[in-house]
């Protein structure tokens, strides 16, 4: 699977090669597979570009987490309480359902240039998958595990801790995985909307310059984080699907 | 040990209607029986039994179980056994003990006890999806047994597993039975299996569920295979299946 990616990345990257030579296209328009990775090797010598992706992962690390517990806990409470689902499923619909570029420069003007409304933006992105897939877990639990959590008299916390939290798990890990791809764009656009730091000022930078070559190095440098973030929770989710479903 | 009076259950079902699912009834089961419940569908034998364990509430009638100021009085074995996936059998067996505070190490110590008395010696550590039905079952009543309760209530344990292993879980039931004293209940499609297990059985029939008739079995034990040729127990087993037939 992995090596017939490879394979077709490969290919891929000999046609555009290929084709960028061939009909001698100018480079500001589409430069090179060799020309875009030297430039990424100058940016790395010359701008920092490490400093950079490490500014845009640590959004997303963070991001990512409020918005993961976020969404883990407000699936606990509107299943415990229904409601509190009832009261507060027209809001998060409404922030849902609102493009995320919008929501983007109200967070700036709140929160700065800094990471925080990137963070905040990211936590809005992840949230939503994940809770939906706690609740889901939580609603579709066995229902004999009940029987057996009341036979053995559990209190709410054992029922919880000990049946309902596992077996939600790989419904939270599905959403989860389903995140990772929106947390991506999420840091993107708040950096792309007003940052001094991470891969989407230097984008916009390279935007402004028209400098191509960093642009569509730093797009395939992003993909590639996307792809890995994905993968790895890809197979957590699977970990958990195997371990935690049921027989 | 159980005492019941004028127990009755009805389900509300949509659009307001009642249905009777157990008619009122009153029973006595002494301490240390083993008590068979046969019937067909939809007479109510799962419904008593789910009533014991306190996982449904009556709609009238009392239940007695006699038993004092025990936190958990019933064990319950379920039908599909219901072992946690995420579980191994040791930490499975070992769940109601670790919900009630016994230490971990006293836990062990027990739990390799009941894996010894239910012949699972060596699967400690499997999950529950490799084993056969036949072994998660006996993991289900190990972990029934755990702490220890004075009655154990099993619904329909063995009607997922093949007949050949269904007599021999039959057989091991009998001999932990004999060696623990427990009160056991067991709910059953099969009147073969309620006339080789039972010290008395309850036979109910359906429409509305109640409890049709009681038997008290004298068929010795310990009872073998060899109890399966005795006359009493074919006249019992022909019996039985007038009894259903007549509800039909």
């Amino acid at each position: 699977m992995l090596k017939r990616g490879l394979a077709g990345l490969l290919l891929i990257t000999v046609l555009w090669g290929g084709g960028v030579l061939l009909f001698d296209v100018p480079e500001y328009l589409l430069p090179g597979p060799l020309t875009v990775l030297s430039r990424l090797a100058f940016l790395n010598a010359n701008a920092g570009l490490m400093g950079h992706v490490q500014v845009t992962l640590i959004e997303i690390f963070w991001g990512f987490l409020v918005g993961l517990l976020a969404g883990v806990m407000t699936a606990v409470v509107f299943v415990r309480l229904p409601i509190t689902e009832r009261l507060a499923t027209p809001l998060i619909l409404l922030l849902q359902t609102a493009p995320k570029i919008a929501i983007a420069p109200l967070l700036l003007l709140w929160l700065g240039l800094g990471p925080a409304p990137k963070i905040v933006l990211i936590a809005i992105v992840t949230f939503f998958p994940v809770m939906t897939g706690m609740v889901s877990g939580l609603r579709f639990v066995n229902k004999s595990y009940l029987d057996l959590a009341q036979v053995l008299k559990l209190s709410p916390w054992q029922r919880f801790v000990h049946i309902e939290l596992p077996a939600a798990l790989p419904t939270v890990f599905a959403g989860a995985t389903v995140a990772t791809t929106l947390a991506m764009t999420a840091a993107v656009i708040g950096e792309l909307m007003g940052a001094n730091k991470g891969l989407g000022y230097l984008l916009s930078a390279g935007q402004e310059n028209a400098d191509t070559a960093s642009v569509i190095g730093i797009v395939l440098v992003l993909s590639l984080m996307g792809w890995l973030f994905y993968e790895v929770f890809e197979a957590l989710r699977r970990r958990m699907e195997s371990r935690f479903s049921d027989v | 040990m159980i005492s019941v009076s004028g127990l009755s259950k009805s389900f509300k079902m949509e659009g307001g209607n009642s249905v009777l699912a157990l008619s009122p009834m009153d029973h006595h089961i002494p301490e240390g029986a083993f008590v068979s419940i046969v019937g067909p569908s939809g007479c109510g034998k799962s419904t008593f039994l789910r009533l014991v364990a306190g996982l449904e509430d009556a709609s009238g009638g009392t239940i007695d179980l006699a038993t004092g100021a025990i936190r958990r009085p019933v064990g319950f074995v379920f039908q599909d056994a219901v072992l946690l996936p995420w579980k191994s059998v040791r930490d499975n067996i070992r769940f109601p003990l670790d919900t009630s505070g016994v230490k971990r190490a006293a836990g062990n110590a027990r739990v390799q006890e009941l894996i010894d008395l239910v012949g699972l010696t060596g699967f400690e550590d499997a999950l529950p999806k490799q084993l056969s039905g036949g072994m998660r079952q006996r993991a289900a009543i190990a972990r029934a047994l755990a702490d220890d309760p004075p009655i154990l209530l099993m619904d329909e344990p063995f009607s997922a597993v093949d007949l050949l292993t269904r007599e021999t879980l039959n057989d091991e039931l009998l001999k932990i039975w004999q060696q623990t004293g427990k009160t056991i209940l067991l709910v059953t499609h099969s009147v073969e299996e309620a006339a080789y297990l039972g010290s008395e059985i309850m036979v109910m029939s359906p429409r509305p569920g109640r409890l049709k008739k009681t038997y008290s079995v004298d068929l010795p034990y310990p009872r073998t295979p060899d109890t399966k040729a005795l006359p009493g127990y074919h006249a019992l087993v022909s019996d039985l299946r007038r009894d259903l037939r007549d509800t039909e």
